[in-house]
C-alpha cells in the first residue's frame, strides 16, 4: 500500500545500497528528522523537557549500548557509571573554565579509558561472567564518585553544571539544550545505520557469532573486541555530558546508579539488539509507560469515581508496567523493532499475505 | 473484544490522560499543591503516611471553606525516587499551575533546585534535600522548612551534653551511619562540635543500602560508646536497631535522626526497643488539637485518605506538620497581596513571612524568613516507652552558630558556581 516497489529500478549500486532504498522509508525518515527539528515550535514546554528531551538523549545512550550488546554480541551492566564518567567529567571540565565542545569530547575519552579496561576482561570471559565483570566496574565507580568529594562535590553531593556554549551559541534554556542533544543524538544514530555497512561492523557482527570462527578467518577478535568497548564507552561517555548539561543541570552520585544500567538495558532488550529503530521504541517504552500507566490510572480512578487505596493507586501501574514487558516479549521476543518490522512486511506484500522471502 | 478495539481503545485513554491538566487548570479560585512523592521504591511506607497526615490536613482546610474563598488541590502522583519521572512531574505541575512542588526525596530535591530558582516554584525540601537550603538568600525558592541533618545531629549532641551533666568532656560518641553523601551529612557538624565540647567521635559507615550491618554492631560495642547515633533510612534503620539492640548497647543513649516511626518499632519489636531517642519535629500521637479536628472532621465522616490507624503516627504528623506551614504561608500570601495574582512569587513571599506559627501545639514556634528558611531549627528529643514516642525535652534549638556556620559555607560554594 504505502511500500510501493513496482517501478523502482536500481541502476547504479550505490542506489541500491543506500540505508532506505524505499522512498517511503526515506520520506518518513525525513518526516521525522524535520518533526524532531521543529518539535521545540510544535510541542509545549512539558512535552519537550518532560518527554522528548529524555526520550533522545536515552535513545542516544541506548544506541551506543546497542552497539556493544547488539552489534558485537558482548553483555554491559555498567554502562550506567560510564554515563557517569562522562557526565562529571563533562561538568568538572567546564567549571574548570574549559569549553563545552572539549569537555564533551573528554567525557567522551575518559569513559573510553575506564571502558576499554574493564572491557579487556572481555577477552578472557564471555557472557554471565562478562556480566559480573561489568557489574564490579559498576560499584567501583560508584564507589570512587561517592568516596571522593572532590569529584561528588562536597557534603551536598551535588554539582550544579555552570552555563556553557556550544559552538559560541549559549547552552541556557529549553531550545538550545534541545538541539545539541539531538544533534549528538543524530550524529550517533547516523554513525549506528553506517556501521553495519562498513568491515568494521562486518567484523563485529563475526565476532559476535562466534569469537573463534571470526578468528579463523582470519578477524582480529582481540583488535575488535576492545574497539568495541572502547567506541562504545565513548558514545557513554559523550551522553553523560548531554544527560548532564542539557537535562538535570545538577548532578548526583544516584543518577547513575546500577537502576540506569538495568534501564538501558532493559531498552536494548525490549527494542530490538542491534536495531537502531528498536532503541528509540525501547527507550520510549522503559521511559514512558511508568508514566502513562500511572496518569492513566489516576485519571480512571477520578473519572470512574473509583476509591482505590494511595497504595494500590501507586503500585497498580508498577504490575501493568512489568505485565507491558513480559506481554511485548511473549509477543515478540526479538522486541519492538521486530513488531514494526512484522507490519512492514505485512503492508510490503500488501494485499497479499505473504511475503515470497 | 477484539485485540484491535482493545488497543485503540488503550491509546485513546492514554492521551485522554493528557487532557485533564488544562482543565483544572482553567478552573477558578484554586491552588494547586504538587506533590509527586516516592511510593514505590525507597521512601515507600513513610511517603505513604506523610502524604495521608498531608491530604487529610488540606481536606480540613477545605472542609472549613478554604483560604480566602480558594480551595488548595493536592495533585499526588508517584515519581518512584526516579529523577526523569521527577522531572516530567515537575514540568507536568508547573504546566498545570502548580505555585508548590513537594517532592519529598533527598535525590530528587536536589536535582530540581536549578529549576525551582530558575521557574520560581516554591520547592519544599522536608527533611530532605540540601542542608545548606536553609540559607534563602541564595536559595530564594527552596524551602526545607524544618530542621535539617546538621541542626538534628547538633540538638542531638546538646542533649546528650544535658543529660551527662552539662559537659561531654572525654566522652565517646559513635556515629554509625550509611555510606551515602546523606549519611556522611551531619559529619562536618559533628566533628567540629567534637572539638568544641571535647568528645571522641568515632564513625562507622555501612554499606548501603543497609540490610546487612552485623560486621559492624559489634565494632561499635567494643568501643564502648558513651552515646551511640545511627544515621541511615528505609531499611538500615530497622537494621541498625535490631543489631543495637542485640549487641547490648543501652537503648535509652542510642539515637537516631526524624526517621525513627512506630512502624519502624512493629519491625524491631516495641518491647526491646524501648528507650531509643529519636529527633521530634513536631508532636507525635493523637492528642494536638489539629489531629483531633482532622479525625473529627475529615476521617470520622469516611473522608481521610488513608487507613485510620495511621493517624497521629510520627510521619502523619509530619505530614499535617508540613501540609500547616504551607497553608498557613497561602493565608499570610494572601494578607500581603488578597488580589494575588497567585503565583509562586506570591506565595513565597506568604512562606517567608510566617512567623511564630505553632499550628494549635503541633508544631514549636516556627519562624520563616527571606533569609532563615529553615523556620528556627527547633526541634525535641523523644524517647520510645514501648508504645509510643514520649518527649524528654521541650522543643529547644542548640549550637545554631555551627549549623549557620556551615550552611553559609556551603551555600557560598553553590553562590559562587552554581550561576
Amino acid at each position: 500500500m504505502f511500500f510501493r516497489r513496482a517501478g523502482i529500478r536500481h541502476t547504479r549500486y550505490q542506489s541500491e545500497r543506500q540505508i532506505w532504498p524505499l522512498p517511503f522509508d526515506r520520506r518518513l525518515a525525513i518526516l521525522l528528522f524535520l518533526f524532531a527539528l521543529a518539535a521545540p515550535f510544535l510541542l509545549d514546554r512539558l512535552h519537550l523537557v518532560g518527554y522528548l528531551l529524555p526520550w533522545i538523549i536515552w535513545s542516544t545512550a541506548a544506541l551506543g549500548l546497542n552497539f556493544l550488546m547488539g552489534g558485537a554480541g558482548q553483555i554491559h551492566l555498567g554502562y550506567g557509571a560510564l554515563i557517569g564518567i562522562g557526565a562529571y567529567t563533562t561538568v568538572h571540565m567546564t567549571r574548570a573554565g574549559m569549553p563545552f565542545e572539549i569537555a564533551l569530547i573528554g567525557g567522551g575519552l575518559l569513559s573510553a579509558a575506564v571502558g576499554i579496561v574493564f572491557g579487556a576482561t572481555a577477552l578472557r570471559v564471555k557472557g554471565i561472567y562478562l556480566a559480573m565483570a561489568t557489574l564490579a566496574m559498576q560499584y567501583i565507580v560508584d564507589f570512587v564518585i561517592v568516596q571522593f568529594p572532590a569529584i561528588s562535590g562536597g557534603t551536598q553531593a551535588a554539582l550544579t553544571v555552570p552555563r556553557v556554549r556550544f559552538l559560541g551559541i549559549p547552552v541556557v534554556g529549553d531550545l538550545p539544550s534541545y538541539y545539541v542533544a539531538l544533534a549528538v543524538c543524530v550524529i550517533v544514530t547516523l554513525f549506528m545505520l553506517n556501521v553495519k555497512r562498513s568491515s568494521f561492523g562486518r567484523a563485529l557482527a563475526a565476532v559476535r557469532e562466534k569469537d573463534y570462527a571470526a578468528a579463523v578467518i582470519g578477524v582480529n577478535t582481540f583488535r575488535f573486541k576492545l574497539t568495541a568497548f572502547w567506541v562504545s564507552s565513548f558514545i557513554a561517555g559523550v551522553v553523560g555530558g548531554v544527560l548532564a548539561v542539557c537535562y538535570y543541570r545538577t548532578i548526583s552520585p544516584d543518577q547513575f546508579h546500577l537502576e540506569l544500567s538495568i534501564q538501558l538495558v532493559a531498552m536494548v532488550i525490549v527494542g530490538g539488539l542491534g536495531s537502531v529503530l528498536g532503541s528509540f521504541f525501547g527507550a520510549a517504552l522503559i521511559m514512558f509507560a511508568p508514566i502513562v500507566i500511572n496518569q492513566l490510572i489516576g485519571s480512571l480512578a477520578v473519572a470512574l469515581g473509583l476509591a482505590i487505596s494511595a497504595d494500590l493507586r501507586a503500585h497498580l501501574p508498577l504490575m501493568l508496567y512489568g505485565a507491558l514487558i513480559i506481554g511485548f516479549l511473549l509477543w515478540e521476543p526479538l522486541g519492538l523493532a521486530k513488531i514494526y518490522a512484522n507490519i512492514r512486511n505485512y503492508f510490503l506484500v500488501w494485499p497479499f499475505r505473504h511475503a515470497r522471502h | 473484544m477484539e485485540r484491535r478495539t482493545f488497543l485503540t481503545g488503550t491509546a485513546a485513554a492514554a492521551l485522554m490522560s493528557q487532557m485533564p491538566i488544562r482543565i483544572a487548570a482553567a478552573q477558578d479560585k484554586v491552588i494547586k499543591f504538587a506533590m509527586p512523592q516516592d511510593f514505590t521504591k525507597v521512601y515507600t511506607f513513610v511517603t505513604a503516611e506523610y502524604n495521608q497526615g498531608q491530604r487529610d490536613y488540606i481536606s480540613l482546610v477545605n472542609a472549613r471553606g478554604g483560604i480566602n474563598g480558594y480551595q488548595i488541590v493536592a495533585d499526588v502522583s508517584d515519581h518512584g525516587n526516579d529523577q526523569p519521572r521527577a522531572i516530567e512531574a515537575y514540568e507536568r505541575a508547573k504546566a498545570g499551575g502548580a505555585v508548590l512542588i513537594d517532592p519529598l526525596s533527598t535525590p530528587v530535591a536536589r536535582a530540581l533546585v536549578p529549576r525551582a530558582l530558575e521557574d520560581k516554584i516554591n520547592l519544599i525540601t522536608a527533611f530532605s534535600g540540601r542542608s545548606d537550603a536553609a540559607d534563602g538568600s541564595v536559595f530564594p525558592y527552596v524551602l526545607p522548612l524544618s530542621p535539617n541533618y546538621w541542626t538534628q545531629a547538633a540538638l542531638l549532641i546538646d542533649h546528650f551534653k544535658q543529660k551527662d551533666g552539662g559537659s561531654l568532656q572525654g566522652k565517646k560518641i559513635c556515629f554509625v551511619h550509611i555510606d551515602t553523601p546523606f549519611g556522611k551529612e551531619p559529619l562536618p557538624i559533628l566533628e567540629k562540635l567534637a572539638e568544641k565540647e571535647g568528645y571522641e567521635l568515632v564513625a562507622f559507615p555501612y554499606t548501603p543500602p543497609g540490610n546487612d550491618q552485623s560486621a559492624i554492631w559489634p565494632q561499635v560495642r567494643r568501643a564502648r560508646p558513651d552515646w551511640t547515633m545511627f544515621w541511615g533510612a528505609g531499611v538500615g534503620q530497622t537494621v541498625a536497631l535490631t543489631e543495637a539492640i542485640r549487641n547490648g548497647l543501652p537503648m535509652d543513649r542510642v539515637s537516631s535522626s526524624v526517621w525513627l516511626s512506630e512502624s519502624d518499632m512493629d519491625v524491631v519489636g516495641a518491647a526491646a526497643a524501648t528507650g531509643v531517642l529519636k529527633v521530634e519535629p513536631c508532636v507525635s500521637g493523637r492528642e494536638p488539637k489539629l489531629i483531633q479536628d482532622i479525625l473529627k472532621e475529615v476521617v470520622g465522616p469516611g473522608k481521610g485518605a488513608g487507613p485510620e490507624n495511621k493517624v497521629g503516627t510520627a510521619y502523619y504528623n509530619y505530614g499535617v506538620m508540613l501540609a500547616a506551614i504551607m497553608v498557613e504561608g497561602v493565608r499570610k500570601a494572601f494578607e500581603k497581596a488578597p488580589d494575588g495574582p497567585i503565583t509562586g512569587e506570591w506565595l513565597n513571599a506568604g512562606l517567608t513571612s510566617i512567623s511564630n506559627f505553632e499550628a494549635e501545639g503541633l508544631i514549636p514556634p516556627t519562624t520563616v524568613t527571606p533569609e532563615d528558611h529553615q523556620g528556627g531549627g527547633k526541634a525535641r528529643i523523644a524517647h520510645w516507652d514501648g508504645s509510643k514516642f514520649a518527649p524528654d525535652s521541650d522543643f529547644f534549638t542548640a549550637n545554631q552558630d555551627v549549623v549557620w556556620e556551615e550552611i553559609k559555607k556551603s551555600s557560598a560554594v553553590f553562590k559562587e558556581t552554581g550561576k
